[in-house]
């Protein structure tokens, strides 16, 4: 780890002092991501703001505009959210399943949202894009945990965030803050494909601090699934979420979002199209499991990863109905 | 001569380790614990490439630092060949770790950078390039014994396939290393984490032209070896050179990347199988192809394992990749023999249409007979009878009929063998002291086996005394020879001359003291910390000892025949779930049944079978080098993409010590070997009933499941 | 939380903040809001230079509340908190295994929370509570003690991981009973080579049952 100069505000304004530099600037949280890339020295800033003292920044409350998460929660504290808990289940369930206890003790949403891709080679030192000498190392090299859709282009990572995913399809927006003032995006414009090996995966320029993301009043029925090979501490292959605004008994307005597939969290189109004005039966999961995985490219490694989608797809659909047909007897 | 008491009072009993507390409490100091006055952090520079020349090394960078102390070459410019990612090129001392960090990355390296083969598929391909002097491969003779291809004709079942296992590392949680700190110009005291403190003694001797009397190696405590840990290393001799040259010690131990890519590794293993049997299930043929690759060493491993195969072939060939060597791992050789083995059989009684249990038991050699006139086969057979009860081997049916749902369960099971003798050329020492200590000392150590606790057994059964009485001194390279922790050969090594020792040093204890009684020695007898003189309480423990007045009793015992054994059975029965939308296999239960000799404390003997499962289990489902043909690197040299089981990924695990008055009168004999064997197999096996299809590659990923079902999707 | 790569696979040292914002193609809606971004920053930096920080860098004195005790040392900003027990205080019960917060070795219980000490700066530990396994205690009723009986531990380099994760687990739910399944749950951080995981289990169920008890 290279020696950096480090501060500690303790308002967001301060904060904001801090990250504007000067050198290269990293914000800290939970510490479980940046610590481990500057020891990797991934990450080498000139300076660290530290965020866990902004206490400004961290709780959940209800308010008229729907829940808003502050993005110095500690995922330990989402988890135990009632609210969330019992009207979230999606975003409760990927939250219980991201890391370990000690994670979720030390990880922030924030920090969840905006960690930086876990591709091998991106941390082995050879760039977001992976390349060397020009030329994908991933499309070569080992890419069981790479991306399935979008793989024509260079980015063939995938969005680490286990979060963005549920929260996306709440259809959560994010609240930033920068030197410019405040904007509100969708949580789902936190990100990018890069296209050359210059761009990052992030939207936030530089200076630039998530304060919160909020979910949107009103009555959305979700559901989650993950697929890993460990029970334990483990990243998810694949993961769906889904948000279904209902008509009665059948969805108005779905969203359908993938974990592991793609450099962003995938929204699948050919899902979402695939069960408006269904009923939430097992045909109507299995037509957008077919669905999802129309376009997917796998690359020489990760064709399972097809098989993921469509389970995953259909088990968050009919998580989200109640019907857990494969939990065991 | 020297025998086990027939009615122990407290062999064979549950006895919490002695050094239980102070590891449990943190206060026990681990070699990289250790903080002499004046302690300096060392770091060693790793190659960041798999295959270069070293063109050049400038360590002046480096030396002109803050607080760097001392800076050493470990390459040689213009000489050293690169052959792995992390091989050793330098070495630096500063006064804190983040300095030392800096400093290593201060020095500047010239490498020319040469083409590399870092799998065994690039290693072997055609028109790879050679980049071992021997070439990339080295194809052994194949051994033939009888007529396989003759036999093979007359088989009603063959079955052909090629298994895979990956390459596994040792993953030891404390990482190789030690710290030096001299005692004098030509003094040495260096804690050590080894499994050997007389391998590294051995090792110090001779790199820094020392006499053994000023080498003193300790390694009171240590975090994990599993065959990987019996040197000083590179690295280990580069720290004393560094303190050495700063004047002060140094702690030197390698880094998570470094363990993984330079402390050791299991072969990887693959198998290219034709088995034959006859209607009947017996075995008639075996023709097998197999390679590996242990890095530049060898990965060679037993086949057709425990099975009796009369005509067979093999041929092996050896594959070398620039990547870490091979060290020996928990059982060298056996695990991959026998998934690969076991396998087979599976997929050969499936095809069969028989019970694969009866498959086996019909296929064992009519007499495998090992030390004490045992039959192993007999064994096997009451073993596997108790295995099957405790998972209820009653359940199993055929493959393919195991659930409607996505989730499917399944039963495997495989068998295993090991020698786990011990060497006949140690000592132990026993020390009665007059105010009534007791001390055992010996130049072996305890790698989280028990071994410290076993000696300590030993002798407060024959003194009559508690075990907490006992001051179990090991791990001290200057005390009487001991054995190296490797092979399941401690025990068998260390516990013969410490019940000679301690019997040793009774006898003179009562020879000594016994005028004093008006008694004859033979007279005297210990029992519940008490001297009893012709069966009478006369003293106390404490009070016998005083009677010897200013000088202690010592003892050495040596190694005595009919104390020790070797060659066990065992096998593993394993059930799961696999959920065939997703390809995620949980193991829900794992049945070890497990002979050993003698057991000396059931609850230090009892962890080492639970871990040897738990290890297995890793191998089975998680576990895997993962080496980039683009870079020769290895792409996951930490503990979170090398995937190790957690609390949540452990099953109910049954462990029945196979513990018969006929195995305890052979004496003692390892156990840390063996129940590592057969796990890997047994859970591949139950996967494989559970789906219905073979999924030929360890480990059982998701990956690995998933396209193992969509090949036999698109062969249907 | 803005975020940057200071190196690059052709070479450390970080691009400045002007090409980054060339270079970064953003979303075209979010271009402009990014330009008018650029400006402000450069104005918040001369701000931020008239009205400097409270930084700290280079090796300062730093003085921790570990086990009830104040100790002091001097580490930099970048010393783990993990480092800093171990290589300033001698404060060797949390174990370098990982390094990574993926194995739970470096365990420390921190305002009553376990986390992973060796992705946590010593620095922002300031004014804050420390406990690790040596202030546990040792007595019958305590973890050390039940984990000792159930040898829930073999080489014992995970084991003082596991103890802090299991006391804390069972601080947090105190007077409860857990379930084998509650058990696992709770000490899911931490990982053991050696296979010890049963005796844990049963020392963690153990230790629940004193502590319930007492």
């Amino acid at each position: 780890m290279k020696a950096f100069e480090y501060s500690s505000p303790t308002t967001p304004e301060d904060a904001l002092k801090d990250l504007a530099g000067p050198g290269t600037v990293e914000a800290l949280s939970g510490g479980t991501d940046l610590i481990g890339r500057m020891k990797d020295y991934v990450a080498s800033p000139d300076r660290v703001v530290y965020l866990k003292d902004v206490k400004a920044l961290a709780g959940i409350a209800e308010k008229s505009g729907g829940l808003e998460i502050g993005a110095g929660t500690r995922l330990v504290d989402l988890s135990a959210d009632p609210i969330v808990r019992k009207r979230l289940p999606a975003l409760h369930q990927a939250t219980v399943e991201v890391g370990t206890p000690q994670i979720r003790n030390m990880a922030t949403v924030g920090g969840n949202l905006l960690q930086r891709p876990r591709c091998w080679y991106f941390r082995n030192g050879h760039g977001l894009l992976g390349t060397k000498d020009g030329k994908s190392l991933v499309r070569e090299g080992d890419n069981r945990y790479h991306a399935i859709f979008l793989t024509e282009g260079d980015a063939l990572f995938i969005n680490p965030s286990s979060l963005a995913v549920p929260l996306i399809a709440l259809n959560a927006q994010a609240t930033v803050v920068g030197p410019g003032g405040e904007r509100t995006i969708p949580v789902e414009k936190l990100y990018q494909v890069p296209k050359s090996s210059d761009d990052r995966e992030l939207t936030l320029a530089p200076g630039e601090l998530l304060t919160k993301v909020t979910i949107p009043a009103g009555e959305v029925k979700n559901g989650f699934f993950e697929a890993r090979q460990k029970q334990s501490h483990d990243w998810p292959l694949v993961a769906a979420a889904v948000g279904l605004k209902m008509n009665g008994d059948t969805v108005g307005d779905g969203r359908v979002v993938l974990y592991g597939v793609a450099p962003i969290p995938w929204r699948s189109e050919a899902a979402e199209k695939a069960i408006r004005g269904k009923a939430l039966t097992r045909e109507t999961a299995e037509a957008a499991a077919a669905a999802a995985v129309e376009g997917a490219k796998p690359l020489s490694m990760n064709g399972y990863k097809v098989a993921l989608v469509k389970t995953t797809v259909k088990r968050a659909l009919l998580d989200a109905a109640g019907d857990r047909y494969w939990e065991e007897a | 001569m020297a025998s086990w008491p027939e009615s122990p009072r407290l062999i064979g009993t549950s006895i919490p380790r002695l050094d239980g507390l102070a590891k449990a409490s943190g206060r026990a100091k681990y070699p990289s614990d250790i903080r002499p006055e004046g302690l300096l952090f060392g770091v060693l520079l790793s190659s960041p490439h798999a295959s270069a020349k070293v063109k050049a090394i400038d360590l002046e960078p480096a030396k002109t630092m803050p607080g760097v102390k001392a800076v050493l070459a470990l390459a040689t410019a213009g000489e050293s060949t690169i052959f792995y990612q992390g091989q050793e090129i330098a070495a630096v001392a500063a006064e804190t770790e983040e300095k030392a960090r800096d400093a290593a990355r201060a020095i500047r390296v010239e490498y020319e950078i040469l083409p590399h083969v870092a799998t065994e598929r690039q290693s072997a391909a055609e028109g790879a390039p050679k980049v071992f002097p021997t070439g990339n491969t080295r194809a052994a003779r194949a051994q033939t014994t009888g007529k396989p291809d003759e036999a093979m004709q007359k088989a009603d079942a063959v079955i052909e396939a090629t298994y895979e296992l990956p390459v596994i590392t040792h993953v030891c949680l404390e990482p190789h290393g030690l710290t030096a700190h001299w005692k004098g110009p030509d003094s040495i005291t260096v804690y050590a984490s080894t499994q050997s403190v007389m391998g590294v003694a051995n090792d110090m001797v001779e790199n820094l032209g020392l006499e053994s009397a000023n080498v003193t190696v300790l390694t009171d405590v240590m975090g994990g070896g599993f065959g990987s840990k019996f040197n000083a290393d590179t690295w280990g001799i580069a720290a004393a050179k560094l303190a050495k040259e700063a004047g002060r010690p140094v702690r030197m131990f390698l880094d998570r990347a470094q363990e993984h890519q330079l402390g050791g590794n299991r072969p990887s293993a693959k198998a290219k199988i034709k088995l034959g049997a006859a209607k009947d299930g017996k075995l008639v043929a075996m023709v097998a192809e197999t390679s590996g690759t242990g890095g530049r060493g060898g990965s060679n491993f037993p086949l057709p394992y425990v099975y009796k195969v009369d005509d067979r072939s093999r041929a092996h060939t050896e594959i070398f990749v620039n990547g870490g060597s091979a060290r020996a791992m928990r059982a060298p050789g056996h695990p991959q023999g026998c998934a690969v083995m076991e396998a087979a059989m599976d997929d050969l009684a499936a095809k069969l249409g028989i019970n694969p249990l009866a498959f086996r038991l019909a296929n064992l050699a009519e007499a495998d007979m090992v030390a004490g006139g045992v039959n192993r086969t007999d064994l096997y057979k009451e073993q596997v009878e108790r295995g099957a009860k405790l998972i209820g081997w009653d359940r199993w049916k055929p493959r393919g009929q195991n659930g409607d749902g996505p989730i499917k369960r399944g039963l495997g099971l495989a068998l295993h063998q090991w020698g786990g003798g011990g060497a006949q050329d140690k000592q132990v020492a026993c020390i009665i002291n007059p105010d009534g200590s007791v001390e055992l000392r010996s130049a072996t150590q305890d790698i989280g086996t028990g071994a410290r606790t076993i000696l300590a057994v030993i002798a407060a059964e024959v003194l009559g005394l508690e075990v907490g009485q006992i001051k179990s001194n090991i791990g001290n390279s200057t005390f009487p020879p001991g054995q190296s922790s490797g092979g399941s050969t401690t025990t068998p090594s260390m516990a013969p001359p410490c019940l000679d020792a301690v019997e040793k040093a009774r006898d003179e204890l009562f020879k000594r003291i016994a005028p004093g009684l008006d008694a004859k020695p033979e007279d005297l007898s210990l029992k519940g910390g008490k001297l009893l003189v012709k069966g009478e309480e006369k003293a106390t423990w404490a009070q016998a000892c005083r009677k010897l007045g200013m000088m202690p009793v010592t003892a050495t015992g040596v190694f005595g025949p009919g104390l020790a054994s070797t060659g066990v059975g065992g096998c593993q029965f394993a059930e799961v779930t696999v959920d065939v939308e997703t390809g995620v296999v949980r193991v829900k239960k794992i049945v070890a049944v497990q002979d050993s000799g003698l057991i000396l404390d059931m609850l230090t003997w009892k962890s080492q079978v639970y871990g040897g499962v738990i290890g297995g289990l890793n191998y089975g489902l998680f576990e895997e080098r993962i080496m980039d043909e683009g870079t020769g690197a290895m792409l996951n040299p930490d503990m979170e993409m090398y995937k190790l089981a957690g609390a949540t990924d452990i099953p109910e695990i049954v462990v029945d010590a196979y513990d018969t008055p006929e195995m305890r009168v052979r004496g003692v004999i390892g156990v840390g070997e063996p129940p590592t064997i057969s796990t890997a197999a047994a859970i591949g096996n139950a996967v494989a009933n559970a789906i219905g299809v073979r999924v030929p590659k360890w480990p059982m990923s998701p990956m690995n499941v998933l396209d193992a079902l969509a090949a036999a999707e698109g062969k249907a | 939380m803005a975020e940057q790569d200071s190196r690059t696979p052709t070479g450390p040292g970080g691009h400045s903040r002007r090409k980054f914002l060339r270079g970064s193609g953003l979303a075209a809606a979010s271009a402009v809001l990014t330009s008018q971004a650029a400006v402000a920053i450069e104005e918040a930096q001369a701000e931020a230079a008239a009205a400097e920080p409270k930084l700290l860098s280079g090796e300062a004195p730093l003085t921790l509340k570990v086990n009830g005790e104040e100790k002091s040392c001097t580490v930099e900003p970048r010393s783990t908190l993990l480092d800093t027990l171990r290589d300033r205080l001698d404060v060797t019960g949390p174990k370098r295994v990982c390094d990574r917060a993926s194995c739970g070795a470096c365990t420390v219980i921190l305002d009553g929370d376990p986390v992973y000490s060796c992705t946590t700066l010593a620095v922002s530990c300031k004014g804050k509570t420390i406990e690790t396994v040596e202030g546990f205690d040792i007595g019958e009723g305590g973890v050390p003690h039940a984990f000792h009986q159930h040898d829930g531990l073999m080489c014992g380099y995970c084991t003082p991981g596991f103890v802090t994760a299991c006391k804390a687990y069972l601080d947090k739910n105190p007077g409860k009973t857990p379930t084998l399944e509650d058990v696992k749950r709770g000490l899911d951080g931490n990982i053991c080579r050696c296979g010890t995981y049963m005796g844990v289990f049963e020392a963690a169920l153990a230790a629940a049952k004193t502590m319930k008890g007492a």
